[in-house]
């Protein structure tokens, strides 16, 4: 019985870190349905926003003060790359858009460790990264209060997120352009107007991925290479999809877990590493699309 | 605006260029009186969707420019603004091949098209219901995504979608491609209906000349970017030439324009059209 209750507890654990990648996959997938393209700059953007959050503590604004200076400033961030590098490279091919999404994270990355240096701050959210007494009392299982926050803070943006395209004026404007930016153009849709918002709203995803990764791992340039474990969650859950983003990160938080306990010992351990790649390499030949990824719609 | 332009549009002598090297329309006229239905027409490569494109300002986004010429649309001149603000002056220019937004419904997709306008959900509700009475297969479909929907219920949705935007002047680019006879005259009969009981004025650029021609009240006929001829739709149907060459009423075999003219002025020296 501790055998299965050890289980439960690797899955549970695996299924909290997962929504922690789903955070990160969820930036990718809001510019994906924009623009058609992966957004290699994610990974600086939350190292960006996060960093620029502590530096804001530290200066002495209060937490939630801090929290919406940094939102501005992602909104900013926002701005200047739809005017700078999105609207001169307009009608460019979606390679073209990829390199300059590359050469934008170096960008990022330098203007965060100019601005605020390079050393590994501390970020206290005032939530432990350590069981939570209750839960071990109820149900004998062992949960971190943090991932248990990460989780809680996912599904909220998610559902408002999915709220946001389903029923506002501004999701319909999104979805229309994800589909074809030359019809939304013709019909009026701002797309400038649309870049804005969507590289905002992925600019606070960035920020809210940041602050839980950078509580549980200190923030630290590390975090950018974070966002290539979004990749194998994007592939399993689909670049286009907001529920795909989360399934595949619970997916790939899960079995990462399962297999470095289970599978980890026969090849040496830390297999966390790789597993989730393996993974998505097995979808790719599944079901390249994703588990939710929006079929190709050919009508024959 | 004023009571002295009757016309809705004006384009004079326009030059277009794509990437700066690439003259696609070299000297296109044409006016669109307010009210009426207008067609360009001509084959492939003739300059009809370029013509639109410069007009709606689509072009930019295409690296196109117009390089000569002035285009007036209600007594203004189109010349720095973008495609958003052109559909806030009421111009709505339906692509060619209809491009719906394959993954929204047909519903979403047509609410799309009052992006531009500012109205609440019961004015939307309103609107809608006043398009299903002019489309009136697309209010059974509206549920349906429309990459699902045939050829001829996404030339309506677009065509629907534009009209949402209430323009007073639509942009039609190819309403018949693809399409089958008994289909292009439905969409045909619902532009006709929407010219006359909203009193959106039309230009619309056809291959199919026969059904453009007898649906519009006047017609352009363009090629390799001039226009070659130009006259009430009566004319042209009527029109020797344009039988010989464009209606497929001809003894002999297909040729162009040009070379008809070229005969023509071979005969008669003096005679030169274009």
């Amino acid at each position: 019985m501790t055998d299965f209750l050890f289980f439960i507890e690797v899955v549970v654990a695996g299924l909290l870190a997962g929504t922690m990648y789903s955070l990160v996959a969820l930036g990718f997938v809001l510019i994906y349905k924009a623009s058609s393209t992966f957004n290699f700059a994610q990974g600086a953007m939350v190292f960006f926003a996060v960093l620029a959050f502590v530096g804001f503590m530290e200066l002495g604004l209060p937490f939630v003060v801090a929290f919406f200076v940094t939102i501005v400033l992602m909104g900013l961030v926002g701005f200047f790359t739809e005017r700078l590098v999105l609207k001169p490279l307009m009608n460019q091919s979606e390679d073209t858009l990829l390199m300059a999404t590359i050469g934008l994270g170096f960008v990022l990355e330098g203007l965060a460790q100019a601005a605020w240096g390079v050393e590994v701050r501390r970020l206290d959210l005032g939530i432990g990264d350590f069981p939570i007494p209750w839960i071990i009392d109820s149900t004998g299982l062992f949960i971190s209060a943090l991932d248990l926050t990460a989780g809680l803070v996912a599904a909220v943006l998610i559902i408002g997120l999915a709220l946001l395209f389903k029923y506002t004026k501004m999701g319909l404007g999104l979805r229309a352009v994800a589909d074809d930016p030359g019809a939304a153009s013709s019909i009026g849709i701002p797309l400038g107007n649309i870049m804005l918002l969507v590289w905002t709203a992925a600019g606070i995803v960035a920020l809210v991925a940041g602050m839980m990764w950078g509580a549980r791992a200190g923030v630290q340039f590390a975090l950018v290479d974070l966002a290539l474990k979004a990749l194998p969650v994007l592939i399993i859950g689909g670049f286009s999809s907001i529920p795909g983003a989360i399934v595949g990160g619970l997916i790939i938080g899960a079995s990462e877990k399962v297999l470095e306990v289970y599978v980890g010992p026969y090849f040496g351990g830390a297999i966390e590493g790789w597993a989730p790649y393996v993974l998505a390499i097995f979808f790719l030949l599944w079901r390249p699309e994703g588990l939710f990824g929006e079929k190709i719609i050919r009508r024959v | 605006m004023t009571a002295s332009t009757d016309n809705i549009l004006e384009i004079d002598a326009i030059e277009v260029v794509y990437d700066g090297v690439i003259a696609a329309v070299h000297d296109v006229s044409l006016t669109v009186p307010r009210g009426k239905i207008v067609a360009l027409l001509g084959g492939n490569g003739a300059g009809k969707s370029t013509t639109l494109k410069a007009i709606s300002t689509m072009l930019a986004a295409e690296r196109g420019m117009v390089t000569k010429g002035t285009i007036t649309y209600d007594g203004k001149p189109v010349k720095d603004q973008g495609p958003a603000d052109m559909v806030r002056l009421g111009m709505v220019q339906v692509l060619e091949g209809r491009r719906c937004f394959a993954h929204l419904t047909v519903e979403e997709n047509i609410i799309a098209g009052a992006y531009s306008r500012k109205l609440s959900k019961a004015e939307i509700r309103n609107e809608l219901e006043k398009i299903y009475t002019y489309f009136k297969r697309l209010r059974e479909r509206r549920k349906s995504q429309a990459g699902f929907t045939s050829g001829g219920e996404q030339q309506m949705v677009a065509v629907a979608r534009a009209m949402m935007a209430k323009p007073k002047m639509l942009l039609l680019d190819e309403p018949s491609m693809g399409l089958a006879p008994q289909l292009v005259a439905e969409i045909f009969n619902i532009v006709n209906t929407l010219n006359q009981k909203e009193g959106v004025s039309i230009l619309l650029a056809e291959q199919n000349t026969n059904v453009a021609l007898r649906n519009a009240d006047y017609g352009y006929i363009i090629e390799t970017g001039h226009v070659m001829l130009h006259g009430t739709a009566q004319s042209l149907l009527n029109d020797e030439k344009v039988k010989d060459l464009y209606l497929g009423v001809s003894k002999e075999g297909r040729k162009n324009f040009r070379d008809v003219l070229r005969r023509e002025s071979a005969v008669h020296p003096d005679f030169h059209q274009a």
